[in-house]
């Protein structure tokens, strides 16, 4: 008797090792949870965790290099001076902060484009586990979208801040701010790419109601990625 | 649903696929040969490689340390010039704290953790896989810098702005960035894994207050890991930013604070050297209680004051500052915190004294080693307490005293707690004892030599020899002492190449013995990786343990008779699950975990020399990437019974169409 | 925006106990919320308010903005609700409370003037 072994009973949803939360008094599987929780989605949450440390480091790396910035400017600093055209330099020394560099209204419009992609996310998430696989498809679709969206908004903001002077090898505050968002940036890309494999995974029928943790999963990433925007956001742009 | 003639048989009643639909993703199935070792996915295994690669690493550290003991034998010597000395030093600190060290904690977590939760493998197998070789590449390219870097020459906390390419032009520090994160990489989602299996892959009935000691402060180390390295990596994206891509983070004419660096460093740094030794704390805390034939004393404490290690260990980290100019009220600050630290390590000294009082010790050289950390650790500790108060650091700071107390607690602590681990889950891993004689030579060399080397430093240090000081003058009086170290560290480095000749003659012994079994349980141990046969099976458990108490193995083995006395009344063999791997499936191995992480060493080369090469790099990253998504979560054909593969008849079945998010 | 709590337990086998759902409803209204608040706070930057009376308004609106993506939308809220789902909060405000606190020690040991 090898391999065609009497197994016990529990033969419930091992579709996904690891997953599920099946207490097993006997268990021949040896993978059952303890704490009733997913392995997946623990690991997310974790993972996003690390995170905060990451993007805190950043954050607070972007908040003390403006601040030296903004401190040598006023103090006269030829070094930093000769990193700016004159004119800019001009509107950060009168206005003591670098409030001037932004575009408040078309940042706040990438915000707004990033909040509803994580409305689309949800959305997206519900469908599948409706078994909505054709509206699931419109949403991921509509989040990849507006992910694009908002990254070539980023795209735009860094192309016109270079070309009005601000560059990322010259000053602290260029080094930061585009450090900082850049890995935002990045971050949200990674994300477009895991919906659009979510995407094609769908499209070939794969993507069904008892996968739907997959896309739960992506979907937390993705709302991280959106909640660090809204750090990013209020923090960068609006503090001065 | 009864699945006895079709072991394949789906859910949804479809016929199983008799081939693999995709052919170029069919997973490997041996298990046998230096491919089942590539390819492997099983943590005993990986264990066991941790194990390998950290003893490969040691020896370049420690041949670097005798390099340094030769150049500092004598005033005014000449071995090695000044940028080569920089440069040993370096590689000496980074390559025993990151790629010996941690490895080795890494290998015992590896290894125990599932076992000592009643485990059979961690929560997501590849991505353990991955972890290890990740962590291998990174330090051999690290280790590269040697022959086309230069070496990083920064010490290897690597202050700004002497990180910077003003100071440091050759690629060195590159290197020294680089491997890191990548190694760094392997850190982080090993953590993950190893989080994942303990709280939630635990045996029936181990509830958290009945896992083993060792579990715990892995555990913690694993949180640690898993909140520090990011921060590391943002310290270290910032100086590779600043190096190869000219940004301004520690660019001081630009304005730039190079504390940043330290502050991003040791906020990192400080929970680094408390996941450096929990894991040897958690090791002694199973040795001392087996062999003085006592459960440990204390256990609500002894997990307490880890937790408490933890979490506190992320308020201290500017002890390591004291003298760079933070003002007086951040070195009040943090003299207070880091004195309170010190409190749950005395409650563990004073836990395992305890444990040890009234006990029947057995000295053999696992108890040995352990009885060596509690009392270098203690001495290492001690020193660590002088060092706490801001004005008595100024002093020690940069001094040889420093180098004196972080060697007693890394070396006389963690080391010789991983030795005593090695000796006593020897067999558990290898299924044969190590040599007791040359055990106790092994353990004697290493005590002398260790405590000739560094027992004079504190001297050293407190008479004014810096560190990291290429020579001294003779009329500075420090060449006697120096001379002493040096011969101490020769005796203990025949100390430690006798703990390798002890694994190779050992091993040959059991060859020429025929392999006899040494059974389940050597030790006459008290957790429940010792109810299993030895070497451990690859399945771990036939079935899973029920769990009912701390040392439930023991409890299990010794019982209270009428009269209320305890008694032994069944030995390990018999109550040790036979190693019969019916009915069990395991996840296959895999190719992808070492083939996505030979993408990042690649793709790092040319981050530092040319950025086209990192484009392969790059490119073969997002392919191993997507291979392993595509890949089956199982192999799809059972094979023979006994071997990883058997599926038993019954295996998680389900889908065989490859899943877009397995582990 | 049907309730979802039927179709929830049908597909029970890999989550646990997934108590309450959100319906589509919550989810556009938590999305209005956060663009409302986001509107305000844009408001605010214009409106000419100073230091603290200008910071501590924005810093509170965006606490709130990201406990409703957190709460809601990562359904943190309603895994509070399941056994063992406060980990979940644990194991990412754990992250959270610790980078705020370690990097506002590191703020207040940096001196800003030249």
């Amino acid at each position: 008797m090898t391999d065609v072994a009497d197994p016990p009973a529990e033969t419930e949803a091992h579709a996904d090792d690891g997953h599920g939360a099946h207490e097993e008094a006997h268990g021949h599987g040896g993978h059952h949870a303890s704490l009733g929780l997913s392995n997946m989605k623990l690991a997310m949450w974790l993972f996003l965790g690390s995170e905060c440390l990451l993007f805190g480091a950043l954050i607070s790396t972007y908040l003390l290099s403006k601040a030296r910035f903004v401190a040598e400017l006023l103090a006269g600093n030829p070094r930093v001076l000769e990193t700016l055209p004159v004119g800019l330099a001009e509107e950060f020394i009168e206005a003591g902060s670098v409030e001037p560099m932004w575009d408040i209204p078309f940042t706040s419009g990438s915000s707004f484009i990033l909040l509803m992609s994580s409305l689309t996310m949800v959305l997206a998430h519900k469908a599948v586990t409706e078994g909505d696989y054709r509206n699931s498809r419109v949403w991921l679709a509509a989040t990849a979208l507006l992910g694009s969206t908002f990254i070539a908004g980023q795209v735009y903001e860094f192309t016109a801040f270079y070309r009005e002077g601000l560059s990322y090898d010259g000053n602290l505050f260029g080094s930061a701010f585009y450090t900082l968002t850049g890995f935002h940036g990045a971050h949200v890309t990674g994300g477009i790419i895991m919906l659009l494999s979510l995407l094609v995974v769908s499209f070939r029928g794969k993507l069904r109601q008892d996968r739907a943790e997959t896309v739960e999963l992506v979907g937390l990433y993705w709302h991280f990625v959106d909640v660090v925007w809204v750090l990013i956001f209020t923090i960068v742009y609006l503090i001065p | 649903m009864a699945v006895v003639e079709e072991p394949l048989a789906l859910p949804s009643g479809e016929s199983p696929v008799a081939r693999n639909p995709l052919g170029a993703f069919a997973r490997p199935r041996d298990v046998s040969g230096l491919k089942g070792w590539l390819t492997t996915v099983d943590h005993k295994k990986i264990g066991i490689m941790y194990g390998a690669a950290a003893m490969f690493f040691l020896v370049i550290g420690g041949v670097a340390a005798l390099l340094i003991r030769i150049q500092l034998a004598a005033p005014d010597q000449t071995v090695l010039s000044g940028d080569a000395y920089n440069r040993v030093y370096t590689m000496h600190g980074t390559v025993m704290v990151f790629l010996v060290v941690m490895p080795i904690g890494a290998a015992f977590a590896n290894f125990l953790m599932p076992l000592q939760v009643g485990a059979r493998d961690v929560a997501f197998p590849r991505i353990n896989g991955f972890s290890f070789w990740v962590f291998f590449f990174g330090g051999l390219m690290l280790n590269t810098s040697w022959f086309i870097g230069g070496g990083a020459d920064g010490g290897w906390f690597n202050y700004a702005p002497n990180n910077g390419i003003a100071f440091s032009p050759s690629t060195g520090i590159d290197f020294w960035n680089i491997g890191l994160l990548i190694a760094g990489i392997g850190s982080l989602t090993g953590s993950i894994n190893l989080i994942t299996t303990v709280l939630n892959m635990r045996a029936p009935g181990m509830t958290l207050m009945k896992m083993p000691v060792f579990v715990w402060m892995t555990l913690v180390t694993q949180f640690l890991l898993l909140f520090a390295i990011p921060v590391l990596t943002v310290a270290q994206i910032l100086l590779t930013s600043d190096r190869i891509f000219g940004a301004n983070f520690f660019n001081v004419t630009q304005g730039a604070d190079p504390l940043l660096w330290q502050h991003l460093f040791w906020i990192f740094g400080h929970p680094e050297v408390y996941l450096m030794i929990l894991p040897a704390f958690g090791i002694v805390s199973e040795i001392i209680p087996t062999f003085a034939r006592k459960p440990i004393f204390g256990y609500p404490f002894m997990v307490f004051s880890g937790i408490a290690i933890g979490f506190m260990g992320w308020g201290v980290w500017a002890h390591h500052m004291f003298v760079s100019g933070i003002g007086p009220l951040s070195v009040t600050a943090f003299t207070v915190a880091t004195m309170f630290i010190a409190v749950p390590t005395g409650v563990k000294i004073l836990n395992w004294m305890a444990t040890l009082w009234g006990g029947k010790l057995i000295l053999n050289t696992a108890m040995l080693f352990s009885i060596g950390l509690v009392t270098q650790f203690t001495i290492g500790g001690l020193s660590g307490v002088s060092h706490a108060l801001a004005p008595s650091d100024t002093q020690q700071t940069d001094t040889y005293y420093i180098v004196a107390h972080f060697h007693y607690v890394l070396f006389g602590g963690a080391l010789f707690g991983f030795m005593g681990g090695f000796y006593f889950w020897w067999p558990k891993a290898f299924g044969y004892k190590l040599s007791e004689k040359l055990g106790k030579w092994n353990f004697w060399t290493m005590v002398v030599g260790f405590n000739l080397t560094f027992g004079p430093m504190h001297i050293l240090g407190l008479q004014g020899m810096p560190r990291r000081m290429q020579t001294y003058a003779e009329a500075q009086g420090f060449g006697f002492w120096n001379f002493w170290a040096t011969v101490g560290a020769f005796i203990l480095a025949v100390g430690v190449i006798l703990f390798l000749v002890n694994a190779f003659v050992s091993y040959l012994a059991y060859r020429r013995a025929d392999r006899p079994d040494i059974g389940p349980d050597p030790w006459d141990g008290r957790t429940i990786e010792w109810s299993i046969q030895s070497p451990a099976p690859n399945h771990n458990f036939d079935v899973d343990p029920i769990v009912t108490s701390v040392d439930d193995f023991w409890h299990r083995k010794y019982q209270p008779d009428e009269s209320g006395k305890i008694r032994k009344v069944h030995s390990g063999e018999e109550l040790a699950q036979p190693g019969d791997p019916t009915g069990v499936h395991l996840p296959a191995p895999s190719y992808w975990p070492i083939i996505l992480a030979a993408g990042l060493p690649i793709t790092g080369y040319g981050i530092i020399f040319n950025l086209w090469l990192a484009i392969p790099g790059i490119i073969l990253t997002v392919l191993a990437l997507w291979g392993w998504a595509l890949e089956p979560a199982d192999d799809l054909d059972p094979g023979p019974a006994g071997t990883d593969d058997d599926h038993g008849g019954h295996g998680p079945g389900g889908d065989h169409e490859p899943e877009l998010e397995t582990v | 925006m049907a309730d979802t709590t039927t179709d929830t337990q049908a597909h029970a086998g890999t989550h646990a106990d997934h108590a309450v759902h959100p319906t589509e409803k919550q989810y556009w209204i938590v999305f209005v919320a956060l663009a409302v608040f986001t509107a305000i706070e844009v408001a605010l930057s214009y409106g000419g308010l100073e230091g603290v009376q200008l910071v501590a308004p924005l810093v509170v609106l965006m606490a709130v903005k990201f406990m409703l993506v957190a709460g809601a939308f990562m359904h943190l809220y309603f895994d509070l609700k399941i056994l063992n789902g406060r980990l979940f909060t644990w194991a990412f405000g754990g992250g959270l409370v610790l980078a705020m606190g370690v990097y506002a020690v590191v703020f207040a040991a940096f001196r800003f003037q030249v």
